[in-house]
């Protein structure tokens, strides 16, 4: 415990530095940003950004871009409650009983439960990720590579389960992002695979181009074929607070919200989305409003809105403990420390305190300032929604393609960028989640490391996997997920669940 | 039982096998080793093969969990489509012996993206992916050598026109301003080294 405060301690020394706290105030903004302006999310935003923190120290650059993921959270129910417009996936169950509380008159409330709401959880969800940290990375340093090539195979197989739309295909895009990773020199022979004779793919793929073409422009195509329908705002805010029924009701809401955001974020595949469904779901059976529901009770709104913060704090978690992304965001994340030299993984907490625990503590900041940001200045964010998308995406591809080109001086990135364009556009026409690939082309060669070393390591006897406990369970617990996929009411029931 | 095709599932089982038989045709040259030690082929045969089989599976499922047909193409559509590759290749091959600048570095790419997707954007079935892709294809070619203004000026005009509704003078506005906002974030604050004007 005293080892925990004095850890804190020296993360919020880290993190009230004067660039540290200017970048997550940057973080947060551009992330309230783009959570208020639908048709980009953080996942574009973040992969646009990656080649700007080339230029920044590790520990700040991480701050900033974390600042947008949970900026985008506190973002997104604005939009969602002022005018049934979810301005990212995790806010589209908010609008549904938010907008009906802001037709009754009581948007205030509704915005005022979100924030406080998003902030209780913020803080919970930041205590949890600093007291497990620790831990987990002492239990994860005693994995061999057996055991972190089946964590990672489970982490890729919960991750499919999870997606939307069919299994086999978001396994089959999974592989194919593993594929994509084996593009370059092979590190333990030298042998080049996969590059063509082109020297520029000696390193393998570029991470940005694929995240850049795949989330970034070919986002901006389907934006603009769907035509705009953007309601004007009609509904007055009101006052900013709760009555002390609103607030007697929405607190039981806030802490089952808050529990289960922090557990559903832990999960591969999960995150903030996921998250305020299961928290509506969970409101919707369990709430004393639960009779209101559909016509805006608070529960509806304090809920989700919990859940959904603590998600994007606590899928923090395996990545900083175990090196593993359990979404799309947080393998931006791995691509930002690795374009920075560091190895996401279980040392991470030994070798790079100030990044560790300064991130830690700029979360909890971050979450102040969002407060601040949010509820006195909302005016002025709704204004945002008045700048039309054919002025946006403009920008949008101005940033992506300096991004790109910045990345190595090279226009061969920037084309690289179009052909993922391309593939990303097909993707989403034939219903391929392109997030499952990037994963997938994440963990890929570190799996294919850990499989050699584990094999050279038995040699060359497959049994290894089963025989070690730690290895045995992962494989285990996939087997089962995927086997509970395969019955028919499950999938049933989590289409279902999707589908609301 | 009665088939109940979903044309997007197929499309998705036959592009995964396709590139799994690929890329298993490329392993061929790298020595697959043993599972004890293994070669630079081992793992990548390993994917493809698992690749090709999820592949297979996706395939056969769709042909009962439909129906869900892909959007129809237009004899237009198909039409740039095969033109615009026909023509993005002819495009690369010609270019570098019309002028040498286009021989040089990834020029050639550039010059064939460009044109070939400037061919499909007439079918209006193409016109915002292929607009959006020729003016980041036009970025590149010209951003190091025509200087950061003119490729960014080029990049933003030729993106404006996937847009119906932009009015000229919309167009000009946003130009001047991305223009003035990126000169301030990347020349002025983050210092990247490129050329602001042609350099031949």
């Amino acid at each position: 415990m005293d080892l925990l405060i004095s850890n804190l301690g020296h993360g919020f020394g880290v993190a009230l530095s004067f660039q540290n706290l200017a970048f997550a105030l940057l973080g947060a903004l551009i992330g309230t940003a783009i959570g208020v302006l639908p048709g980009i999310g953080p996942v574009a935003t973040i992969s646009l950004l990656l080649p700007i923190t080339f230029g920044l120290p590790a520990t700040t650059a991480i701050i900033m871009l974390a600042g947008i993921y949970y900026g985008a959270q506190y973002g997104g129910s604005t939009t969602a409650i002022l005018l049934n417009l979810p301005g990212e996936v995790s806010s589209v169950v908010t609008t549904l009983e938010g907008y009906k509380m802001a037709r009754n008159g009581r948007a205030g409330a509704a915005l005022a439960t979100a924030a406080l709401g998003s902030f209780f959880a913020g803080t919970v969800a930041t205590i949890l990720v600093a007291a497990s940290g620790p831990v987990l990375t002492q239990v994860a340093l005693s994995f061999g590579p057996a055991d972190y090539f089946s964590l990672m195979l489970l982490g890729l197989i919960i991750a499919c389960v999870l997606a939307q739309g069919s299994i086999v295909k978001a396994i089959g895009m999974v592989v194919l992002g593993v594929a994509l990773g084996l593009v370059g020199t092979d590190v333990q022979t030298g042998q080049q695979r996969f590059t063509f004779g082109i020297p520029e793919l000696s390193d393998g793929l570029g991470f940005v181009p694929i995240a850049m073409g795949m989330f970034g422009i070919a986002e901006i195509v389907l934006n603009l074929e769907r035509p705009e329908s953007r309601s004007i705002l009609s509904t007055k805010v009101g006052q900013l607070w709760l009555t002390k029924e609103e607030f007697k009701r929405s607190t039981p809401a806030v802490l089952r919200g808050t529990l289960v955001g922090s557990f559903l974020g832990l999960l591969p595949g999960g995150g903030a989305s996921l998250a305020a469904f299961g928290s509506y779901m969970m409101e919707r059976k369990m709430s004393k409003g639960r009779a209101m529901f559909g016509n805006g009770a608070i529960e509806g709104v304090a809920g989700p809105e919990a859940a959904n913060n603590a998600a994007a704090q606590t899928s923090f978690i395996p990545l900083l403990t175990l090196g593993i992304p359990s979404n799309a965001v947080m393998a931006l994340m791995v691509g930002a420390l690795i374009i920075q030299g560091i190895q996401p993984g279980p040392r991470m907490v030994e070798a790079q305190p100030d990044l560790f625990w300064g991130l830690i503590a700029s979360m909890w900041i971050g979450n102040v300032m969002l407060l601040v940001i949010n509820l006195p200045m909302i005016g002025m964010w709704v204004k945002l929604l008045s700048v039309p998308y054919r002025f946006l995406y403009p920008s949008i591809l101005v940033f992506c393609c300096i991004g790109v080109y910045s990345l190595n001086n090279n226009a061969f990135d920037v084309y690289m960028t179009v052909l993922f364009t391309v593939f990303g556009y097909i993707c989403s026409k034939l219903k391929m989640e392109p997030a499952p690939l990037l994963i997938g082309f994440v963990l890929g060669p570190m799996m294919e490391e850990h499989l050699r070393r584990a094999m050279l390591l038995s040699r060359g006897d497959w049994s290894v996997f089963v025989q070690r406990p730690i290895s045995a369970t992962m494989l285990g617990i996939a087997l089962i997920a995927l086997l509970l996929m395969a019955m028919p009411n499950i999938r049933k029931g989590k289409e279902k669940a999707m589908a609301e | 039982m009665k088939l109940n095709v979903n044309g997007k599932d197929m499309a998705s089982g036959l592009i995964l096998m396709a590139i799994a038989l690929a890329g298993l045709y490329l392993n061929l040259d790298h020595s697959l080793g043993t599972a004890r030690r293994m070669g630079p082929g081992y793992m990548p045969a390993m994917v493809f093969w698992i690749q090709a089989g999820l592949g297979a599976l996706v395939v056969f499922f769709s042909l009962m969990n439909g129906p869900d047909p892909l959007e129809r193409w237009t004899g237009l559509d198909i039409g740039t489509f095969l033109g615009g590759i026909v023509a993005g290749l002819a495009a690369f091959w010609i270019a570098p012996s019309i002028w040498g600048f286009f021989g040089q570095t990834y020029n050639a790419v550039g010059v064939g993206l460009a044109v070939g997707f400037f061919v499909m954007a007439i079918s209006a079935g193409w016109k915002m992916l292929a607009i959006i892709c020729a003016s980041v294809s036009l970025f590149g070619l010209l951003f190091e050598h025509a200087g950061f203004f003119i490729g960014l000026a080029t990049l933003i005009i030729v993106s404006c026109f996937a847009e119906p509704t932009h009015t000229k003078k919309g167009i000009v506005g946003v130009t001047a301003f991305l223009l003035a906002l990126s000169w301030w974030v990347f020349i002025y604050e983050l210092d990247i080294r490129v050329n602001l004007w042609p350099q031949f």
